[in-house]
């Protein structure tokens, strides 16, 4: 057998050093993605569903209504109010999907086969979760394609502009859902504390319900029961989903800033805490 | 053995390694040296620590306790990363992604470890023919035998070209064809590369090509030496006798308590000296049918070093399932 000569061994600085390590687990976890059927269709039936039955059932309940003295300012079909919001629920549902394929590796043995490698954990996990976010970034592509029938005009400046937010968002979103994965060691457990996570983080998001900044304190208890608005604005995903509606149908409930903050916090601090659980050999 | 011997780039040196899971001590006290290019065998029934003692020179486990722990050159402990370059690894349990094909694993394998593009579709090539898996390369690993996936991690964990390749356990479940094959490419690997193997094994024919052989029992080294030697040191003969009936068998345990029972109905009495051989013809000759002296076998040295025979602590399915699933937790807290 003809023998060739040793690996060169070269020092670079760590990001470009371990780009190629960091991009192999990047474009397997997109492999694995586009080979999963279940996914691809869970991707597309999802958002359809909600914008045929949801968005069309219950635009003709959304506008005008007067409670009272109270009457809703939002200038919007019911459509265009949840389209961004759909985009998230796209996103949340395969972010958490990756993490569950941090679940498998772990049980598959695959993981072994990354840890014995030279590739520190950081770059291990920076992978992952960047194939995990492209990944919930092309499904809340998938809902854009829909944005015609939800009647949302976009720009293409808007749809850049937007992509880069949903791919911040899906990057903190995963880094969640390996956080917990590494707390959860079972698929079973994961299915249970996701399902506990995923839905009333959605609800409470202010995604299928406005939350009306214009209102007074008052006006707003006159629509809502204090506890719920305090959970909506507790929930980080609320402020998400608003810099999405002000990128999409420029209408925001909150101070636009909040959006990119709040995502950017999780993003960095889901990050650190998965990186510190799988610090530990 | 000398130090410059042992810690030189393809060689490991352990000194006083010690671990435990809660009050079972997988590892006491071990010191271990392996030498540069040799084919070393570690030999110990289900449980013994190899997996444990793998585990810990692969950098994956922490010890509780060691001096030193060295593999090709590298304090494995503090310099891990290093030490991971110079290694490569075949699980006792398979690590392949079953949803990619061939070639896209060791594409992966390729680039985690930094291996060039070129030379990596070289030494993918040049490793599948290797290993007989050419014309699979484009199939998914799922749809192979699990034969063909221990092949592909053998090819898989050469693809960097480590100094020391480690395997736990390669032959365990499968066909004695294809174990035969795979130690047939150990064979081929030794002769062609500058390559150390450490290899875990508890089947005793398998360790006999090997060039050091070393013995672990709960935890403990309880021998180490080439297979001639080992035989020298603790080996003894035996008799293995076919008894007439079940009366005979009777009266030669009474006659020789140290008779242990072997394949069939034949019994193994462990032979002292010469004078006890002519005994136990004249005492026991007319109670059996069939009769041979062996010579020292492994087996014999195992069984007088541990005072069992290996296959008696053969663990049965589910166990080495749930041992498989306690592993798989430990390792990635
Ligand atoms: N993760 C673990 N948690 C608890 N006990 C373990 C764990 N891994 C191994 N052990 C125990 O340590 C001992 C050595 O195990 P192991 O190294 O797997 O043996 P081998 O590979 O020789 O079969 C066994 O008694 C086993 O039950
Ligand atoms: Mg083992």
């Amino acid at each position: 057998m003809t023998y060739i000569g040793a690996t060169p061994v070269r020092r670079r600085i760590p990001v470009v050093r371990y780009m190629p390590g960091i991009g192999a687990i990047w474009l397997r976890e997109v492999k694995r993605a586009l080979r999963d059927r279940g996914q691809l269709i869970g991707g597309f039936s999802r958002p359809l569903l909600w914008v045929l039955i949801m968005g069309i059932g219950l635009n003709p309940y959304f506008r005008g209504e007067v409670y009272g003295e109270v009457r809703f300012v939002v200038p919007y079909t019911y459509v265009q109010f949840i389209f961004p919001a759909i985009i998230m629920l796209n996103i949340m549902y395969t972010s958490v999907q990756s993490a569950v394929s941090m679940i498998w590796d772990r049980e598959f043995g695959f993981l072994r086969e990354v840890l014995v490698s030279p590739l520190p954990r950081w770059a291990v996990l920076l992978g992952k979760i960047l194939g995990g976010a492209t990944i919930a970034t092309g499904h809340g592509c998938l809902v854009i394609l829909l944005a015609r029938f939800a009647n949302v005009p976009l720009s293409p400046g808007d749809v850049v502009v937007g992509i880069a937010f949903m791919f911040l968002a899906a990057f903190g979103l995963t880094a969640l859902g390996i956080v917990i994965a590494n707390r959860v060691r079972t698929f079973q457990g994961f299915g249970v504390f996701a399902n506990a996570v995923i839905l009333p983080l959605y609800f409470t998001s202010s995604s299928v319900f406005p939350l009306d900044p214009a209102l007074t304190r008052a006006q707003t208890a006159v629509l809502y029961p204090e506890w719920l608005v305090l959970l909506v604005r507790a929930n980080p995903l609320t402020y998400a989903v608003d810099s999405l509606r002000g990128i999409f149908i420029d209408f925001n409930q909150f101070d636009p800033s909040l959006g990119p903050l709040v995502a950017f916090c999780m993003a960095g601090g889901f990050f650190l805490v998965a990186l510190w659980d799988f610090r530990k050999p | 053995m000398t130090k410059e011997q042992s810690t030189d780039a393809g060689g490991i040196r352990v000194r006083g390694l010690s671990k435990q899971y809660g009050r079972v001590k997988a590892l006491d006290n071990v010191d271990l040296d392996v030498r540069a290019g040799d084919v070393f065998a570690l030999l110990g029934p289900n449980g013994a620590g190899k997996t444990t003692l793998l585990h810990i020179l692969c950098t994956i486990l922490r010890p509780d306790r060691a001096d030193e722990v060295t593999v090709a050159g590298h304090d494995a402990i503090r310099h891990s990363l290093r030490a991971r370059e110079a290694i490569g690894v075949v699980f006792q349990e398979p690590s392949l992604d079953d949803r990619l094909t061939l070639r896209e694993n060791l594409e992966f394998h390729g680039m985690v470890y930094e291996v060039p593009r070129s030379l990596r579709r070289r030494r993918m090539d040049e490793l599948l023919e290797l290993v007989d898996l050419v014309e699979r390369r484009d199939d998914l690993v799922r749809k192979l035998s699990s034969g063909m996936k221990r092949r592909l991690e053998i090819a898989r964990a050469l693809l960097h070209d480590p100094r020391i390749l480690f395997l736990d356990e390669p032959t365990v479940g499968l066909d004695a064809q294809s174990r035969e094959r795979i130690w047939r490419y150990l064979e081929e690997l030794r002769a062609s590369r500058d390559l150390t193997i450490v290899v875990t094994t508890h089947y005793i024919d398998e360790v006999k090509g090997c060039d050091q052989v070393c013995i672990i029992d709960h935890g403990r080294i309880l021998a180490e030496g080439t297979p001639d030697d080992l035989r020298g040191r603790f080996g003894t003969e035996t008799v293995r006798v076919t008894p007439t009936d079940i009366a005979a068998a009777e009266a030669i345990r009474e006659t020789y308590p140290t008779a242990t029972s072997g394949r069939g109905d034949t019994l193994l009495i462990p032979i002292t000296d010469a004078a006890m051989k002519a005994e136990f013809l004249r005492r026991c000759g007319i109670h059996v049918r069939d009769l041979a002296f062996e010579t020292p076998s492994l087996e014999s040295v195992f069984l007088s070093l541990t005072g069992h025979d290996i296959r008696d602590s053969e663990a049965d399915a589910r166990d080495v399932t749930l041992a498989f699933g306690r592993q798989g937790g430990e390792l990635t807290r």
